[in-house]
């Protein structure tokens, strides 16, 4: 067994009681000690996210097959999202912001139907997994400071990250390299936080789940309960997630775009 | 360091690939599409309202023109009445005129028919005293008058003459 692979199964073996079981856990339990098995506990999370992803590109290819100015249902709903998510995210970028509302919004339908996915029997929400929740801000974060290099230029983004006013300051060396490492740190500690807060979010919800379904009978209320917190919270963390990685966007823009945009 | 065991340098790179894919396909399935779809039908919707708004004004302008010929009408129907009463007079006139023209005419005829006729009568009565003198004459010639006679063709003659007249 790889290192790698090691690691996960313990990670995974850590968080077993705090899980409800899946489809994967459950054939991986079936055939223990096999490859097989080892080969489901590593990719475990990836296969249901990528069971979501499926799931969501038939919707969008079903929906949009035969589009037109007259909407079908399916069509009408996804475009009641569409358009939802184009307002959130034009509403804070200005009309530039358009650019932004495809990525934005399929992270927002991803994070969502992940965290509601544990919801069903024999499902999990493969953003109870740290690993998923950071690969989704690493996306973010290159995908911002990329935006903020085309948006800026080199020099402008170098110049943003140093800081502004530098006043005398400006001229020594010291304190614009300074000021520039702890806007680098902070630059990749936010799509960080944004990771720790959804994993460890969806995670508890889990975990609430487990512990509800632990005490039987008696623990149909509080099952319930917890169903109906875990869809709020679903919710509540994707558009956090969303949100976030917005503003990310809109501090990175020249403010001379919403400026335009919002006068 | 706990954390750290968490992640996975596999999964992580699984799951970036995996939202990017599903990126592309949405993007290219849903977003694009979508929303050139309701940029285009919000562009149709606002075409079809500044058509309606036009027609609106239309149709306000036709009403304002239509009211303004409705309150005009009368007026209208009472110069068209008075040029009527106008041309209706003239005509009577017209007719008057020439009725009279015509019975001066009738009159005229009717006079130069009398004048005719008289003439003719008196022609008839001349020829016929004539006639009678010459009766009267041969009847003298023929027999030997007395004045018994004389009287008696005399007073004769008067008659018939009455009776001629």
């Amino acid at each position: 067994m790889s290192q790698e692979a090691h690691s996960v199964v313990i990670s995974h073996s850590t968080q077993q009681h705090a899980e409800l079981p899946n489809l994967i856990s459950i054939l991986a339990e079936k055939f223990h000690g096999s490859r097989f098995a080892e080969y489901l506990h590593i990719w475990e999370n990836v296969i249901f996210s990528v069971i979501i992803a499926a799931l969501l590109s038939f919707v969008a290819y079903r929906a949009t097959k035969k589009a037109g100015l007259v909407p079908g249902r399916l069509q009408g709903f996804l475009e009641i999202l569409v358009s939802a998510i184009d307002d959130f995210v034009c509403g804070i970028l200005g009309h530039h912001g358009r650019k932004f509302t495809p990525f934005i919004g399929t992270l927002f339908l991803y994070i969502l139907t992940m965290n509601l996915f544990g919801l069903i029997p024999l499902m999990k929400s493969s953003t109870s997994s740290l690993s998923t929740t950071v690969a989704l801000a690493i996306c973010v974060f290159i995908y911002v400071q990329y935006t903020a290099i085309k948006e800026n230029g080199v020099r402008g983004y170098i110049d943003h990250m140093m800081g502004k006013p530098r006043g005398i300051i400006a001229f020594t060396v010291f304190i614009p390299v300074l000021i520039f490492a702890i806007h680098l740190v902070s630059e990749l500690v936010r799509p960080l936080s944004l990771a720790l807060r959804l994993r460890s979010n969806v995670w508890a919800e889990d975990a609430l789940l487990s512990v509800a379904a632990s005490f039987g009978i008696a623990g149909v209320p509080l099952f319930i309960f917890s169903m109906l917190l875990t869809v709020l919270s679903s919710f509540i963390q994707a558009t956090v997630f969303a949100l976030l990685s917005t503003i990310y966007f809109a501090l990175v823009l020249p403010y001379k775009e919403h400026q335009g945009e919002k006068g | 360091m706990e954390l750290l065991r968490l992640l996975s340098t596999n999964e992580i790179v699984a799951q970036v690939i995996s939202f990017l894919i599903l990126f592309f396909i949405l993007r290219a399935f849903a977003w694009k599409k979508i929303l050139l779809l309701l940029d285009a039908r919000r562009e149709k919707i606002a075409s079809e309202f500044q058509k309606i708004e036009e027609a609106k004004e239309e149709i306000s302008k036709l009403k304002s023109d239509y009211n303004e010929k409705l309150e005009r009408i009368d007026e209208l129907a009472q110069v068209k009445i008075q040029e009527a009463v106008s041309q209706a007079r003239h005509i009577a006139q017209e007719i008057r005129e020439k009725a009279a023209a015509d019975s001066r005419i009738i009159l005229k005829k009717a006079e130069e028919n009398i004048e005719l006729e008289l003439s003719k009568a008196k022609e008839v009565l001349k020829d016929k005293v004539i006639d009678l003198t010459i009766g009267a004459t041969e009847y003298i010639i023929k027999e030997k008058l007395t004045s018994e006679k004389d009287k008696k063709l005399i007073s004769e003659f008067l008659d018939e003459l009455d009776e001629v007249k």
